[in-house]
């Protein structure tokens, strides 16, 4: 609950102190990071009679002074250009200013010069500078997330931004939480270092803000990079909400499924919080198959309700109707959303043969055997229904395993995909590998590095699996482990500074630079319910399917080379 | 309801700022240019008139809430055992349901029709959320009466079949005793009264029964209507960020069907028509009227 409710605490505040109805004003960022934690009708409540848009707010003349103007915006150049146009011509009452994040002195003076009338009342920062999608959870966004992958001469000045983003949202997750963290990061990752060290300045030029209690253990920070584990992002997901994700996209939250057909009007656009929804909080980490029965279960239970409510005899049963009315319409919606949503899964699944894909892929990802990996994929890449995307991935999932072996059926595999799949730009795959090849992953991927790992390996092998197609863990989990066991390494993960902690830390947030996956999240919730005694965190610059990680890579390489060319 | 009473206070504090203002200008003469030259408007700070309504309907949402307290409580004391005929008890529950069904009635009809907005301004964006969360505190208070009611009629149900059952039990050990016939007389003396009485309590019952049932109805009728305006939680709709999205295109297509109906208005053909064949009749029914006169 820890994200979830910061924010919510947040949003109160601003709102709580002010009487009278007030208008809302949000900028595009601001607006995901209060729609996953407030509802419209809590707004209602709290007296918040419009919200509105900053750029469309400066567009209108009509002068509303009864109503009191909450802003709650980033602090950027561009808001704050619009909030100078906005006081010069005040059109509400009084205007309380709230920013998600610290401003600048000069930023403070632009402001306090246009405020001719006098109409602003408090300017306050309150750092709810994420969007905390699930309590352990919490994103960026990033709409251009690929600079990650770029080196820093590409693009300075962009890269700059993102680090700047990055490095905001952090602060304003520990702001949040009162804590100030030891900052350790992935060793191998220029960008992971650059955003550990710029943090680390951040603390140090703003030390009056982060003056908190020191507790006897500080949090840690550890930020590692999307290349260590290119392997997640890249399969198919079977757990409820990886998979809504993967195969349809959420996005704050919230699934869009328009883009994969016809529906009636209210199914169009489907909100699945596990705050709001609490089958959906139950079952959003089991796998498919149980999923099904538990919705069946529901569907019964529903029917019931129904049949029941057709039998009315006696007044007594119109009343008992009445009152159970606005419970059985709420029931409704709920089912039908969720039986929509896997209905549709489902026939994704049909449609591109997405078991026997996933079969191989897991494989791939666990499970040794290269001769036999070989065959499996080819076999898949002959097979007409398997679509494009999914060849592309099969294939990336065994470059990155096999990439020193045999490297003579790698080419045979690269130029069969080059053959079969029309859409597939040349080069990805090496592009890829030159990424997040062996050699620039820090940590152990495939637990094939140390005999200890090699060891654990073949005793789950003996052992068997519970369900081959939710046996991968991803690279995140092991490195938890180590954190909860104490052992991560210092030649892996370096500190920054000359912090030095013994022992464990208590609360762990794990910045992912290029994103997070729901599987990832997934661990990270199991954990927590494990009662290990220290509390993860996990965030990232955006939440990762496969159709993203593959978009982000493509972007990267059309830069990358139309730079090679201009060099 | 503190807040509530704050806020009523601080609108008010705020017109009569604004009076005080305008007087102000009115004794000075380039004050009040300057004022007007700066919000463009004099009117300002006084807020549209559908705030009143808002206000009134909100105030009669408190006075309910008041009275639904009174009514638990004239509730709870007529239940109890009681030596006298408990007329008066039934008479106040009467009072109080009638009165509070009537507020919440008066209250939904003055939201439906006065509160309504037209057209796709920003001011008529912020009628509908406030329609909305006034629909959403007067179902929570049909819902709340609704289910006090039934918990009434429940435990009177649950009375009358105790008493019922008692007479019952008393009446049925009396034929056992068959010993004397005097007895048996003054006995089925003092049945016959206690048969009597017991009629005439149940008829009273099955009539406060019968009332509640009305009025319950009633409520039924308000949930209805009102169950339109009130966002469903957890739903799409209750996410702030799907409706400014459709604020925006709501305002498009607002503007879209004003150019149409301009245009339309513009070729008022059957305007035309229809004004001409008005004024004939008026002529009409002119010449009939000096017709009768004249002749």
């Amino acid at each position: 609950m820890v994200l979830v409710s910061a924010v919510r605490d947040y949003v109160y505040r601003m709102l709580q102190d002010i009487s009278g109805m007030k208008v809302l004003i949000l900028d595009s960022q601001t607006v995901s990071i209060v729609s996953v934690v407030y509802s419209q009708s809590e707004l209602l409540q709290k007296e918040v009679f419009l919200v509105e848009l900053i750029d469309s707010i400066s567009k209108s003349k009509e002068s509303m002074s009864h109503l009191k103007a909450v802003y709650f915006l980033r602090p950027t150049s561009e808001n704050i250009q619009y909030m100078r146009r906005q006081l010069s011509n005040p059109r509400f009452g009084e205007y309380h200013l709230f920013f998600s994040n610290m401003l600048k002195d000069t930023q403070i003076h632009l402001l306090a010069d246009s405020d001719e009338q006098e109409v602003v009342q408090q300017v306050q920062e309150f750092y709810a500078d994420f969007i905390a999608v699930d309590p352990y959870h919490f994103t960026l966004n990033m709409p251009s997330n690929h600079y990650y992958i770029l080196p820093a001469v590409v693009d300075p000045s962009n890269l700059q931004h993102f680090c700047d983003r990055a490095v905001d949202g952090i602060g304003a997750v520990f702001l949040a939480l009162k804590r100030r963290p030891i900052i350790r990061y992935s060793r191998a990752s220029d960008i992971a270092k650059r955003i550990a060290q710029e943090t680390a300045l951040m603390y140090q030029q703003e030390s009056g803000l982060f003056d908190f209690r020191r507790m006897e253990m500080s949090p840690l920070l550890l930020i590692v990079d999307r290349r260590d584990d290119p392997v997640t992002p890249l399969l198919n997901q079977w757990t409820y909400q990886a998979m809504v994700h993967e195969l349809i996209g959420i996005q704050d939250n919230k699934v869009d499924l328009r883009s994969i057909g016809k529906f009636p009007k209210d199914q169009q656009e489907v909100v699945l919080s596990s705050e709001q929804d609490a089958f959906f909080k139950a079952n959003m980490y089991e796998n498919f198959g149980d999923i099904g029965m538990n919705i069946k279960r529901m569907v019964d239970d529903f029917q019931q309700v129904a049949k029941s409510n057709q039998n009315i005899q006696t007044i007594e049963d119109m009343a008992k109707f009445v009152d159970n009315y606005p419970e059985y319409r709420k029931m409704h919606g709920n089912v039908s959303k969720h039986v929509t949503l896997v209905t549709e899964m489902s026939k994704i699944v049909e449609e591109r043969k997405l078991m026997l894909v996933s079969e191989t892929e897991q494989d791939l990802a666990c499970n040794g055997g290269q001769v036999a990996a070989f065959e499996a994929v080819t076999n898949l890449l002959n097979n007409e229904s398997v679509s494009d995307i999914d060849r592309l991935r099969l294939v990336m999932l065994y470059a990155l395993r096999y990439e020193k072996e045999s490297p003579v059926q790698l080419m045979q595999l690269f130029n069969k995909l080059a053959s079969r799949s029309a859409k597939y730009k040349p080069g990805l795959v090496q592009f890829l590998l030159k990424q997040a090849g062996a050699d620039k992953r820090t940590g152990d991927l495939y637990g094939n590095r140390d005999f200890l790992n090699i060891a654990r390996n073949m005793a789950r092998g003996l052992k068997g699996v519970e369900n081959v197609y939710t046996q991968h863990q991803p690279l995140l989990f092991q490195t938890m482990e180590s954190i909860i066991k104490g052992r991560l390494r210092d030649v892996d993960y370096p500190y920054v500074g000359n912090h030095f902690q013994q022992g464990r830390p208590q609360e762990v947030v794990i910045f992912i630079v290029g994103g997070t996956t729901y599987e990832e999240s997934r661990s990270v919730a199991q954990l927590n319910a494990s009662n290990s005694g220290i509390r993860f965190i996990l965030g990232g610059t955006a939440v990762l399917n496969s159709k993203r990680f593959l978009k982000d890579l493509e972007e990267a390489q059309g830069i990358a080379r139309s730079n090679a060319n201009v060099v | 309801m503190i807040l509530k009473e704050l806020r009523r206070r601080s609108l008010l504090g705020g017109l009569c700022k604004t009076n005080t203002m305008k007087d102000q200008s009115f004794a000075n003469g380039e004050s009040r240019y300057r004022l007007q030259l700066r919000k463009g408007a004099a009117t300002v700070g006084l807020p549209p008139a559908w705030v009143d309504v808002s206000e009134e309907i909100a105030s009669n949402v408190q006075r309910a809430r008041v009275k639904m307290n009174e009514l638990a409580k004239a509730h709870a004391k007529a239940l109890m055992p009681s030596f006298g005929d408990g007329k008066e008890d039934q008479q106040n529950i009467e009072a109080l349901t009638t009165e509070i069904t009537n507020l919440l009635k008066k209250s939904e009809k003055k939201l439906l029709q006065k509160l309504s907005a037209a057209g796709p301004s920003e001011d008529s964006n912020v009628r509908k959320n406030v329609q909305r969360q006034l629909a959403t505190d007067l179902q929570n208070l049909s819902m709340e009466l609704r289910k006090k009611q039934s918990t009434y009629l429940k435990c009177l149900r649950q009375q009358m079949e105790d008493a019922a059952d008692l007479e019952m039990n008393l009446n049925g050990n009396r034929p056992k005793e068959e010993d004397d016939d005097l007895d048996d007389m003054i006995f089925s003396e003092h049945q016959m009264a206690r048969l009597k009485q017991s009629e005439v309590y149940t008829v009273e019952r099955e009539r406060e029964i019968q009332q509640i049932v009305e009025s319950v109805n009633e409520l039924a009728q308000i949930m209805k209507d009102l169950s339109v305006l009130v966002i469903d939680q957890g739903t799409i709709v209750d996410r702030i960020d799907y409706n400014i999205q459709n604020v925006a295109t709501t305002v498009e297509e607002g503007l879209k069907q004003l150019q149409k109906a301009e245009r339309t208005q513009k070729q008022g053909g059957m305007v035309m028509c229809a004004t001409v064949l008005v004024i004939m009749c008026f002529v009409m029914l002119v010449l009939l009227i000096l017709k009768e006169i004249i002749f």
